[in-house]
């Protein structure tokens, strides 16, 4: 049997009602105020729009309602972060309800019966927080 | 680009692609099995197949008010209305995290004045496989009637 020792890494915790989720820290570009976000038509799952940040256009994905319901309260931010999509780094746009905070935690593996999009927990202070994999989480799978 | 309105959202199409812009007047009925497909026009003897934008792009329907006659194959575009002609700068490529339908849709976005406009890919409207299938149908219906006026 190994034992093997995990370091603590940084995350980024953030709400989406009345739970908190987490992301790799090194994935989180930046927070912002939210902007009203542009929009055409698409047939793309969870994305409601565009903004533009830097003079990029940047996608917005909603993902409170497939991770705690249609009931969300408003949106006050957004956690611009960067995924690996076909291949290549791309910067989504995350709309959360409330301020983030950093964390310095150990990753543990998952238990019992979550999702698949969850890649990891995190405890603290009596608190479980769900680590979250966006790319699995927005992938067609989820939806098909 | 020409920029054209469908049901309150504004697209760009390049204007090479359209051969007229016009009114909508002698929309002939045109039953098919494509839902965005329910009229045909005639111009100069040729017939097109015209694309309800609305439907293609999954909108509800506003008020039609133009029709944008394309130059690369008999495919007419129902739109609410055209805006104007507006050279651009650059195209965007469309962000990866855009997966679906649209990646066939659109060429990439476009800002104009701080505005994200999508350009649409002309050919998008109407495969090619879509107006052969289309044309074998129309052959079919005339035949049916020029029989029916014979008999």
């Amino acid at each position: 049997m190994t034992n093997t020792v995990s370091n603590p890494d940084t995350f980024v915790l953030f709400p989406l009602g009345k739970k908190r989720f987490a992301l790799p820290a090194r994935q989180v570009n930046e927070l912002a105020r939210q902007d009203e976000p542009q929009t055409f038509p698409h047939t793309t799952p969870l994305l409601t729009g565009v903004v533009l940040r830097r003079n990029q256009i940047v996608p917005v994905a909603d993902i409170a309602p497939v991770l705690i319901g249609p009931d969300a309260p408003a949106r006050k931010f957004y956690l611009v972060v960067s995924r690996h999509t076909k291949g290549r780094v791309s910067r989504t746009a995350i709309p959360v309800t409330g301020e983030c905070e950093l964390a310095n935690a150990e990753q543990l593996p998952v238990t019992g019966k979550l999702p698949a999009y969850v890649s990891g927990l995190l405890s603290l202070r009596g608190e479980i927080v769900e680590v979250l994999d966006l790319d699995h989480l927005m992938s067609v799978e989820v939806f098909a | 680009m020409v920029l054209f309105s469908v049901a309150g959202s504004m697209f760009a199409i390049p204007a090479r692609s359209v051969e007229e812009i016009r009114e909508i007047a002698g929309l002939r009925e045109f039953p098919s099995r494509l839902a965005r497909v329910k009229h045909t026009v005639l111009r100069q003897g040729k017939c097109y197949f015209v694309v309800d934008a609305a439907r293609h792009f999954r909108m509800s329907s506003q008020q039609p008010g133009k029709l944008m006659l394309l130059r690369h194959a008999p495919v007419a575009v129902l739109v609410d209305a055209i805006d104007r002609m507006q050279e651009i700068q650059s195209i965007h490529e469309l962000p990866a995290a855009f997966g679906g339908d649209e990646r066939n849709w659109y060429r990439g976005l476009t800002l104009i004045k701080g505005k994200v406009v999508p350009v649409v890919h002309p050919e998008s409207f109407l495969s090619k496989a879509e107006v052969t299938l289309l044309s074998v149908l129309l052959r079919g219906k005339r035949s049916a009637e020029a029989a029916a006026v014979t008999a």
